[in-house]
């Protein structure tokens, strides 16, 4: 109930989902001048234990320095800054190193951390997340036990309200966070976000169970799992969900935050809106097969064959808003329209109940508005019809028999 | 207002008094709402899940099936848009008839109310009200269906702003802007009532009460229809033809009052 009155809450408090793409002259020139002079000061700075430099890793990845200055260029232009900016955003991708960050888990699958790990040979992106100053991350750290908290209590003692707080998974909130517990002290999933994050620069939710919930919190959520910004107030948050995150979008907000010191223009469920702004189906390759009609029919058909639409097959791209139509998984390589499964909408709260059933939402089995038994929206909708229409014939049939009509005379 | 034209007399003794009840425009709005479901319905459910399939041997461009059904079912939206604005000027301002003093909860109207819904109920055996202009069972039915309309208007246009995310459109940047500004408060309400185990709310919400709605108006036309056909044979006043013709006729006595139990 909750959660409902704050639903009305927002009723008329809810921003707009609209992008901003040219802001103007003046303020480009007035972003310029000031992100050169953080650009410069980070410069001086010394980079915080210098483990991997830049320019070899590049190097012994076989990129050089056009195909750098190229990505940056892309950068700039999912970040929809001018052009003008693309030296600079080159720069603070060479002092990511300067951004101390902790990664947390809690509960999820480490999908986003695979993820990066997985990519086929190492993209610019995944690079760049090597060189972040990682200062504590389970799922790759060699330190276990006490050792990890250890160092986890050094890193958030020596970079105090400096660090980037990165969350993976949901936060059971059920049976007091018993469902999830970390550490030999055993405590709870909540407690663990709400200490670390009391001294974090800011937090950037990863991933759809950190920004809403995600599977785990699928009905019937029996772990009382809620999403990052349900518990956590009064810090700057991001949202960067889907299902893995794209690293592309998590180095697009981190080097938004070195360049300008602050988190990216967000909407209504702190997304930044660089990424979450548009519609998968507005920019999708498959578009011409949907306004034509043309639909894949079942797995394998000739419409398959021939890369017609995923709609009725339950792609859910029209409802969807993420970039993953432009800028792809690992720099461009494919993503899951391209390889000829529909979206399951990762990106959106709700995804695994009201997205993911893999056919049209008319044709889907969906809890009613009702609540409790499951039932598909027409088939309800054909209930109701069916029962007004037996009152009608009811009425009808009891008018005929006994109705009293005007003198029939006439 | 003076609705009453033509007299003449009856075998019986009776008057039949020709009553007015919907000028032109307001025919015509009902006509056009008619079409125009009819086809929001069709297309509708087609964009839900598309039910036919289109020869795969044509090329895209021929085909065009989906956008025509989409172009149809938005083009229907817009006139519904325009007919809804004009049909709520009328509600309030209408020389006509008033339609908005008919559903104030005031005693006349709510016992007016209970002795409709009694003749209904009672097959037509007790009938104390004056059905020869616009009840206000008639009334509330009238608006409760334009809830439904406004309701739909809301969240289509919600999820149609989303086409236009570069925030331009055809007719100036001023539409989409106006658009979120009027219809995002849909999200979090269409979340609120469908329920949520998640943060946040989306657009899958509003679709599903944008899909629910139909079926509730569907069930609201059925009554409707059956409701004026039910009249017509059960109150032998000719109700059916006000919608066509635009009046009905009322019953006088011999003495000249109207004829009510």
């Amino acid at each position: 109930m909750g959660d409902r009155i704050e639903g009305v809450k927002k009723l008329f408090t809810s921003k707009s989902a609209r992008v901003e793409t040219n802001m103007g002259d003046a303020h480009y020139d007035k972003l310029f001048e000031s992100c050169q002079a953080r650009i410069q000061e980070l410069k001086t700075q010394t980079p915080r234990e210098n483990r991997l430099d830049i320019d070899d890793l590049l190097q012994d990845q076989g990129i050089d320095r056009r195909s750098f200055m190229k990505w940056a260029s892309a950068v700039t232009g999912m970040l929809m800054l001018p052009a003008s900016f693309t030296p600079l955003v080159a720069d603070a991708a060479l002092l990511m190193n300067r951004a101390p960050v902790i990664w947390i888990e809690l509960s999820d699958c480490a999908g986003n951390t695979e993820a990066m790990l997985r990519s086929d040979g190492p993209k610019i992106d995944e690079i760049l997340l090597d060189i972040i100053s990682l200062e504590f991350n389970e799922t790759i750290m060699a330190a276990a036990g006490h050792q990890a908290e250890a160092q986890l209590e050094d890193a958030m003692h020596t970079f105090k309200d400096k660090y980037l707080l990165f969350v993976e998974g949901a936060v059971p909130m059920g049976m007091n966070g018993q469902y999830g517990t970390i550490g030999a002290h055993g405590e709870t999933f909540y407690n663990h976000l709400m200490r670390i994050s009391k001294h974090a620069a800011a937090v950037v939710a990863v991933g759809s169970c950190a920004t809403f919930g995600g599977v785990p919190a699928a009905s019937p959520n029996p772990t009382g799992a809620v999403g990052v910004m349900d518990v956590l107030k009064g810090k700057p948050l991001i949202n960067i969900p889907a299902c893995p995150a794209n690293p592309a979008n998590m180095v697009g907000v981190i080097i938004h935050y070195i360049l300008t010191g602050q988190v990216p223009e967000l909407d209504s469920l702190l997304r930044p809106k660089f990424a979450f702004g548009y519609r998968i189906h507005d920019n999708c390759e498959r578009r011409a097969h949907f306004d034509a009609g043309e639909f894949v029919e079942e797995w394998g058909d000739t419409g398959a064959k021939n890369n017609f639409c995923l709609y009725k097959v339950g792609c859910k791209g029209p409802m969807t808003f993420n970039n993953c139509s432009i800028v792809r998984y690992n720099e461009g390589v494919n993503w899951p329209v391209g390889v000829g499964r529909g979206c399951i909408g990762c990106s959106e709260p709700d995804f695994w109940d009201k997205y993911a059933y893999e056919r049209p939402m008319a044709d889907a089995n969906i809890k009613a508005p009702t609540g409790g038994v499951e039932k598909t929206v027409d088939e309800f909708g054909l209930g109701l019809l069916t029962a007004a229409s037996i009152g009608i014939g009811i009425h009808a049939v009891a008018s005929v028999i006994a109705g009293k009509t005007e003198n029939k005379e006439y | 207002m003076n609705n009453t034209e033509i007299e003449y007399d009856d075998k019986l003794g009776t008057k039949r008094v020709r009553v007015r009840r919907m000028t032109f425009t307001m025919r015509l709005i009902h006509w056009v709402n008619v079409v125009a479901m009819v086809v929001a319905i069709a297309t509708g459910l087609y964009i839900a899940d598309p039910y036919y399939q289109s020869f795969i041997a044509d090329d895209a461009v021929d085909k065009y099936v989906m956008a025509w059904n989409r172009w149809g079912h938005l083009i229907v939206a817009i006139i519904f848009d325009v007919t809804a604005i004009i049909v709520s000027y009328l509600f309030f301002f209408s020389r006509f008839e008033k339609h908005y003093l008919k559903i104030l909860p005031t005693k006349k109207n709510i016992i007016e109310f209970g002795e409709v819904t009694l003749n209904l109920l009672t097959l037509n055996r007790r009938k104390k009200f004056d059905s020869s202009h616009s009840d206000s069972f008639n009334s509330v039915y009238f608006i409760i269906f334009h809830i439904l309309l406004a309701w739909m208007l809301f969240t289509g246009l919600q999820m149609y702003v989303h086409a236009l995310a570069s925030g331009d459109s055809s007719i100036g940047a001023w539409w989409p802007w106006m658009l979120h500004l009027v219809t995002d408060w849909t999200i979090p309400f269409s979340s609120w009532l469908v329920g949520t185990t998640a943060t946040g709310g989306n657009i899958m919400d509003v679709r599903i009460v944008h899909h629910m709605s139909m079926w509730i108006i569907i069930v609201w036309v059925v009554f409707h229809i059956y409701y004026q056909i039910w009249r017509t044979i059960f109150w032998q006043e000719g109700d059916i033809a006000i919608v066509v013709g635009g009046s009905k006729f009322m019953k006088i006595d011999k003495d000249g009052n109207k004829n009510i139990e």
